[in-house]
């Protein structure tokens, strides 16, 4: 049987976007590298990046949820509370990267622990959307219904912030057990985006091969950080994937541009294309995650010697 | 039933001519529709004036000053001898079945009135169309063409089939009218995109 | 309005349907070449067989009647404007249940009726092939559906059919290539109807791309689908084995008429007779395939008569043109408190086959029906009520306010193969000077009972979604049969691989082999028959078979 062949579109555009992640990852490392605080000890540093780590969660979700209630019309007085509690997470996690040595006050530690408990009752309203459509728990209706992803991301942002607190509760951590089970939730959290994320690739039948990067490096890393929480010395592995993981989110939303130029109209006809074409603010999801998993590495390190 | 009432109070189609849902072939075609009202070539001055009477109730505009041309496009159509691709073993070819069930028409308003078509109320133009459609006629004006047949198959299906390609109608329906590049991203029960018609309740803005 | 007066792919190339105002180059042949195989028509069957066959390796031309379409350029937002789509040379319709022809199911261009097709790809009912001896009705097929299966793969495949992960019908089968789509509302309506009495109901398997493909783009949702796709979503024929078929060396010869088979002394074919630019030519060839769906093929096989054969080809038995079968098409429509807006998305989004798989005694009728949700645009819509209806005047336009509320249904209905239910050609000349064909047609007892079961089955989903005011309309779709295949040469005019039983290199590749009409939409059927053929062919040549 021959395969059926179609012309293909040109490869230059898809070349663009390799250069303009790589510029942008770069850019971006170089800032975090300079705004980062290079004094403090290995729970200063997990606390901020924890925080940096669920800011960051907090954008994705934020821009996300706006997009897609957006579509939805904002037809349930609820549909508001998605991105405002994601915007109010986003508020407490930044002032966490900046002062880290605020993570345990009270307020910052208040406010992500309802956006967290938020992003539960999320799930829950979602999940009854999905059910209460005629098919119920079928592929369709996962496929186009409310993501389970998208509130889950919440919880994980708000989760993150409560343990950064932790992290600098006084409490002599290298001898917890903290950091290796905030390695095991790192680890969880990426399984859980690779899960959305594959789902949402296999929807759109991984019709572009680079649609395989996020069901492909992320499971490493998530594999060698949870491997991490076990016996330190993978943290060695872990690291040089949960950057490639960054890397991803980073490219992510210019590869989703990209998918939008390839539908109909392309950017032209962005109107439709933000809703329909692939989401531009989902993919920083890793990011987030693997900022908080390279943050906690040291602290982990040190908790094995 | 003489007044006409739309739901659609604030959408007109055309505002989208210069959106992504226009591209430029679709401008094209229904600029040609607004603007290009082909001449008359086909059908007798008679016949002509006696088609806008019977359109003037197929498809009544009593609110518009300018009504929605539909005569012209039928006398082009005819013209240009644009048929379905098909046309009925017991109807004789398309161009002579129009003149027949024109001229067929005339007569019958003549025989019962003494009048010509377009001169009745009408009142008596409905109930004339009406027992037309239902094959209550005098044979000898209409010999082998089937009035009922005539009158659904070709007459009143041109007539109507014209006046919902027009923009007019589209916007008192509230269909969303030429999307290409830009379709639909909201498609399920009560979703709208921006670029849709919005609904209005009457009954509920008169509580 | 869509014409296109010259033809397009001359000269050594024809157009690039992924790219405005491109080209693609084309292996053109002269008249005297004598070709492997011409093919008459490039929808479903032809255009499906010409790539099977170019990409086999043999000299391949294929002729249509109408124009090689850009779709991006071609393509109208517009109902009127699209009327072009169609087959509009004058036919007569008759018979107590006279057929309309035209827009309904009559498509005139490259990739024929697929570039209006509402691309609903659906596999026949397995025992349907043996229906007589499994089910008791109609007649048994030459081959079984496991033969088919493979094709139909292979179809699905070349499609790219976008659909559900498990499809509640039929047997077990691969994966579709790509996801469904979502369901709008009006399929939702078709959804919750089903749920409310108890049916299955399921998202459509639609041949429009639920994500990018190569050079075309994802489905947008337009609603136009039954007009051309503007957005190269919809994969037709035009867009999947055409191309395909060029980059194998085929020729493809657009607004090309063919109105006789030519034949030789030896009672072999030895070519064709065309129009195209103005005058009359001829085409040799080694083997002539016809492919114009089930009133073209019978008439040029009736056209075609000589003085060896004066009833025209392939017509021994008197079977050319007889047992010609369409789906009945009733429909129930009502009015939703939600706004429905069925003018968005392809225009029939989820089915239920129920009453296909349904073998119990509570039917009182032989045969099945599948039905669809469906999505009317305007000027379609507005011809409906009036006809159907008889409403006129205000009263209409007041009905028509309503539009974004309704909802309706439209089954596929099997209807049963009657000997005089044919296509004929008449006295009456068209603008080559070619007979028209008549086409006769009217139910049977059984047809007429399995329709109005299936109005109630409608009713009742309609109800159930919470539709109301509901109407019932009637419509027929699809054309099948009138060069029916079998294994007997007394009873068909084919054999099992679509070849005349009298001419050996005489084949036919459409709709008009099948022997009955199953309940279910039959593009994706033609192009599995049509893919098998072409694998037939391969390997009658290697054998020398041929």
């Amino acid at each position: 049987m021959l395969a059926p062949r179609q012309p293909e579109p040109s490869h230059r555009p898809l070349i663009a976007v390799a250069a303009a992640t790589v510029a942008t990852a770069t850019g971006l490392g170089w800032l975090l590298q300079r705004a980062w605080n290079p004094k403090g000890d290995v729970n200063h540093r997990a606390a901020q990046a924890l925080g940096a780590g669920a800011a960051i969660l907090c954008i994705s979700v934020a821009l996300d949820s706006a997009i897609e209630h957006y579509r939805g019309q904002f037809k349930d007085r609820a549909m508001f509370v998605g991105p405002t509690m994601a915007l109010l997470g986003l508020g407490a996690a930044t002032y966490i990267a900046f002062r880290p040595e605020h993570a345990n006050d009270r307020l910052p530690k208040i406010a992500l622990f309802t956006v967290g408990a938020t992003g539960l009752i999320g799930l829950a309203f979602h999940s009854y959307n999905i059910l209460k459509r005629p098919g119920e728990l079928s592929a369709l209706n996962l496929f186009y219904g409310a993501p389970a992803g998208a509130p889950a991301a919440l919880t994980l942002a708000g989760l993150y912030g409560v343990i950064a607190g932790e992290m600098l509760s006084g409490r002599d951590n290298v001898s917890t057990r903290l950091p290796k089970h905030t390695a095991a939730l790192i680890a969880f959290s990426l399984m859980g985006t690779v899960a959305e994320a594959g789902f949402l690739h296999f929807r759109g039948a991984f019709q572009d091969p680079a649609m395989y990067a996020p069901v492909t490096i992320p499971p490493l890393a998530a594999l060698s950080i949870g491997a991490a929480a076990l016996t330190p010395r993978a943290a060695a592995f872990a690291e040089p994937l949960l950057k490639a993981t960054a890397v991803l989110g980073i490219a992510g939303p210019i590869f989703h541009a990209y998918g939008i130029h390839r539908n109909m109209g392309g950017w032209h006809n962005w109107t439709q294309m933000i809703l329909q074409g692939p989401p531009l603010p989902a993919p920083p999801a890793f990011l987030g995650i693997a900022a908080a998993g390279l943050g906690i590495l040291p602290a982990l390190q040190e908790a094995g010697e | 039933m003489s007044e006409f009432k739309t739901p659609f109070l604030t959408y007109d189609v055309l505002d989208k001519w210069d959106t992504p849902s226009w591209n430029d072939q679709t401008r094209a075609a229904v600029r040609q529709r607004l603007d290009d009202e082909p001449p008359r070539r086909f059908l007798s001055e008679e016949q002509w004036s006696l088609l806008e009477a019977i359109a003037a109730r197929l498809m009544p505009q009593p609110e518009r000053e300018e009504p929605v041309p539909i005569v012209p496009w039928i006398d082009d159509m005819l013209h240009r001898n644009a048929g379905p691709g098909y046309r009925y073993a017991d109807m004789p070819p398309m161009r002579e079945a129009w003149h027949q069930g024109l001229d067929a028409i005339a007569a019958e308003a003549r025989n019962r009135h003494g009048k010509c078509f377009e001169e009745l109320s009408p009142g008596d133009q409905d109930a004339l169309l009406g027992d037309v459609q239902h094959n209550r006629v005098e044979s000898r004006y209409w010999r082998d063409l089937p009035a009922g047949g005539f009158f659904l198959h070709l007459l009143l299906k041109q007539v109507v089939g014209i006046y919902y390609s027009h923009p007019a109608a589209w916007s008192e329906i509230g269909f969303g009218g030429p999307a290409s590049p830009r379709g639909y991203a909201r498609l399920g029960f009560d979703e709208r995109d921006p670029w849709e018609a919005e609904e209005f309740d009457f009954e509920a803005e008169h509580a | 309005m869509l014409e296109v007066a010259e033809p397009r792919a001359v000269a050594g190339r024809a157009p690039d349907v992924f790219r405005e105002g491109k080209w693609v180059p084309m292996r053109t042949y002269d008249d005297n070449e004598e070709v492997d195989f011409a093919i008459v028509g490039t929808g479903a069957g032809g255009g499906t067989l010409a790539c099977k066959l170019a990409e086999a390796g043999f000299s391949v031309i294929a002729f249509d009647a109408g124009p090689f379409w850009r779709p991006l350029e071609d393509f109208v937002s517009d109902e009127r404007d699209q009327g072009g789509l169609y087959w509009t040379d004058e036919r007569i319709t008759g018979g107590a249940d006279p057929i309309e022809l035209g827009s309904n199911n009559s498509g005139r261009g490259v990739g024929g009726s697929t570039v209006h097709y509402t691309m609903i790809a659906l596999r026949w009912r397995p025992e349907w092939f043996q229906c007589r001896s499994k089910l008791g009705y109609g007649r048994d097929w030459p081959i079984s559906f496991d033969e088919l299966e493979p094709f139909y793969e292979e179809a699905e495949e070349a499609l790219k059919i976008s659909g559900p992960i498990s499809y509640p019908w039929s047997r077990r089968r691969k994966r579709y290539p790509y996801r469904a789509h979502p369901v709008n509302a009006a399929g939702l309506v078709l959804a919750r109807g089903c749920e409310a009495i108890g049916v299955q109901w399921s998202p459509l398997p639609l041949a429009t791309l639920s994500a990018p493909r190569g050079m075309a783009h994802p489905c947008v949702y337009r609603g136009f689908c039954a007009y051309g796709c503007s957005t190269n979503a919809k994969q037709s024929v035009l867009v999947t084995f055409i191309p395909r078929a060029l980059n194998a060396g085929a020729e493809v010869r657009d607004l090309a008429m063919v109105g006789k088979i030519e034949m030789g002394k030896d009672g072999k074919a030895t070519g064709l007779t065309y129009h195209r630019g103005g005058a009359w030519r001829r085409q040799k060839a080694k083997h002539v395939v016809v492919a114009g769906y089930a009133i073209e093929t019978p008439r040029l096989l009736l056209n075609s008569k000589c003085d060896q054969f004066r009833d025209g080809l392939a017509n021994e038995n008197g079977l050319v043109g007889t047992h010609l079968m369409t789906h009945s098409g009733p429909g129930v429509w009502g009015i939703m408190d939600e706004e429905v807006r069925c003018y968005k998305a392809p225009p029939c989004m989820a089915v239920t086959e129920h009453w296909n798989y349904d073998d119990s005694d509570k039917k009182d009728f032989r045969g099945g029906y599948a039905f669809m949700s469906q999505g009317p645009l305007p000027v379609g819509w507005a011809e409906a009520q009036a006809i159907n209806r008889g409403m006129w005047g205000m009263k209409l336009r007041q009905e028509m306010t309503r539009y974004n509320h309704v909802a309706g249904l439209r089954i596929v209905g099997e209807t049963e193969p009657q000997r005089h239910n044919r296509v004929e050609v008449a006295d009456e000349k068209d603008q080559y000077g070619l007979p028209i064909p008549r086409v006769t047609f009217s139910y049977s007892e059984n047809d007429r009972r399995l329709i109005e079961h299936s109005k109630g089955s409608m009713r009742a989903v309609l109800e159930g979604a919470g539709a109301k005011e509901l109407w019932t309309d009637h419509d027929t779709s699809h054309l099948m049969g009138g060069c029916r295949m079998g294994d007997d040469p007394d009873d068909s005019v084919v054999d099992r691989d679509g070849r005349s039983w009298s001419i050996p290199n005489l084949w036919v590749c459409d709709g008009s082999l099948f022997p009955t009409s199953g309940g279910v939409n039959p593009s994706l059927t033609i192009q599995a028959l049509a893919c098998r053929m072409g694998d037939r062919i391969s390997g009658m040549a290697k054998r020398g078979e041929l």
